[in-house]
């Protein structure tokens, strides 16, 4: 009995001990490790949208955040999605799950206040009464070129192999892919980890929505010619020439990765769903925000 | 039952006497499946050295508290905070290097290599030969892994750390999983023929 005690004492000290160090490592290291992410963050979405250090974004090009929320409204749950508006302030636009317009609450938040997810949640609920249930679902970033749309960047997550794999994808007006990132994931080294290489991420580039509707992955060697043009940075083939192939490849499915089919048709059917639900949404997002006459900067 | 290894000693053992993966033959899950080329061969090296040696010597610290009974419980704690700690301030401080790394530092909590060395060795011995003991055993753990992967990458790829030096593939066979064990058979035939020739030779 006494060793008994012993034994749930030492293991309960160890336990605190190394919660201890654990919880002292992640105060120090948080503030850090989030700024990283978001400086990492902003230069995927500039390299996504064919910017650079050296090509840096022109001014008229703005990136306005919308962030998607899941209201519960009386049994029923509707979708709210917070909105800039052309003034500078913000509202949120709740709209039931046929697609109907619901109501518009104007909301007291500052655009940099807006960017942090927890201030950002506790101003909505302030703004819609305490009473509806409310959880933050995504963000879209929709990206104008002097007032015009001309792409949208979608931060995602879905599961992988053995845990979430998170994505930025970057698509055209007309919902074809631009391009994909991953930004985190812990598939296996060697193996399912190939999925942040050029040659399996950009054969998702320039695939029409049409496509990416009814996109698989299928076990075949890569095209020799098409594996070129993938990797163009390191194969060095023109500009043209990589368009031409790219075009040629364009409505086929995705090439699955040597030894790591898993983690290719989860990266595939993770953007299949991302992409197929971003387009329906929007376009009920945009009726709604036309028969309101809501005005928004994009 | 302290060692009588000179701290030099302590580190040669772990490369070449009881190198872990040839002569221990422990953590033959990531040797296999990830020692597909040189760098991927030494990014895990790197992160099992640092995690082994950290944890050698929290246990050799504490070797006198620990009940015997739950040693091993309180050994995997220590090796996951370390591993959490170790990838944290990776993330924080070296964003670049946790770009290449974050995936390999994550994996390493449940190596047989270092709770075995944490039972074997530290538990007993002074947090100074324990670490010469971590040092060795990361050491060897990684000329095991980067010996793999160079046979594998130049075999699969015909490429050694990324450049290419045959100019062809010879046998995408050797990149996938079970080319890995073929690889650390043959490779441990060759390590004990050298070490029977050199015993041969030395009784001469």
């Amino acid at each position: 009995m006494k060793n008994i005690l012993t034994i749930i004492f030492r293991l309960t000290v160890a336990c605190l001990l190394a919660g201890l160090v654990m919880g002292a490592a992640f105060i120090a290291t948080n503030k850090a490790k989030k700024h990283n992410i978001h400086v990492n963050e902003q230069k995927v979405m500039l390299s996504l949208l064919g910017f650079s250090a050296k090509n840096p974004a022109p001014d008229a090009v703005a990136m306005h955040e919308v962030y998607r929320y899941l209201v519960g409204e009386g049994e029923g749950l509707s979708m709210g999605y917070l909105l800039p508006l052309q003034d500078g302030s913000f509202s949120f636009v709740t709209i039931d799950l046929a697609g109907t317009f619901v109501a518009q609450t104007p909301v007291t938040i500052s655009p940099e206040k807006a960017t942090e997810e927890g201030e950002r949640t506790q101003a909505v609920a302030s703004a819609l009464g305490a009473d509806k249930p409310l959880r933050y679902a995504d963000q879209t970033i929709v990206v104008t070129d002097n007032g015009k749309r001309m792409a949208y960047l979608l931060p995602g997550m879905f599961t992988g192999f053995k845990t979430f794999i998170g994505a930025m994808l970057a698509l055209d007006q007309d919902f074809s892919i631009r391009g994909l990132e991953i930004m985190e994931h812990e598939e296996d080294p060697g193996l399912g980890a190939e999925i942040e290489q050029e040659y399996f991420k950009n054969q998702f580039k320039g695939k029409p929505l049409e496509t990416v509707k009814k996109l698989e992955v299928k076990k075949m060697p890569l095209p020799e010619e098409y594996l070129k043009a993938l990797e163009a940075g390191k194969s060095g083939l023109g500009a043209e020439e990589v368009a031409r192939i790219q075009e040629q490849y364009q409505d086929d499915d995705i090439y699955a990765l040597t030894g790591a089919t898993i983690s290719s048709s989860a990266v595939t059917n993770g953007v299949k769903a991302m992409v197929k639900k971003f387009a329906y949404r929007v376009a009920i997002l945009d009726r709604v925000l036309a028969e309101q006459h809501i005005a928004t900067p994009f | 039952m302290a060692t009588d290894k000179t701290n030099l000693q302590l580190v040669v053992n772990g490369i070449l006497n009881e190198n872990p993966i040839f002569r221990l033959v422990l953590s033959m899950c990531p040797a296999v499946g990830i020692s597909t080329t040189v760098m991927n061969g030494f990014m895990l090296g790197i992160a099992v050295l640092f995690v082994q040696v950290f944890s050698s010597c929290t246990i050799s610290l504490f070797k006198n508290v620990i009940h015997p009974r739950i040693r091993i419980p309180t050994y995997t704690l220590t090796i996951a905070t370390w591993v959490t700690v170790i990838d944290m301030v990776l993330a924080a401080y070296l964003p670049e290097a946790y770009g290449k790394m974050g995936i390999f530092v994550k994996l390493i909590v449940a190596f047989a290599i270092i709770t075995m060395r944490l039972e074997m060795f530290a538990c007993k011995e002074s947090v100074n030969a324990s670490f010469w003991d971590g040092i060795g055993m990361g050491l060897g753990f990684m000329f095991g892994m980067m010996a793999l992967g160079f046979v594998r990458e130049l075999l699969g790829l015909g490429t050694v750390l990324g450049y290419d030096v045959l100019g062809f593939k010879p046998l995408l066979f050797f990149v996938l999983p079970f080319a890995g064990f073929f690889c650390v058979g043959l490779m441990m035939a060759f390590f004990n023929y050298v070490e029977i020739v050199y015993k041969r030779a030395k009784r001469a």
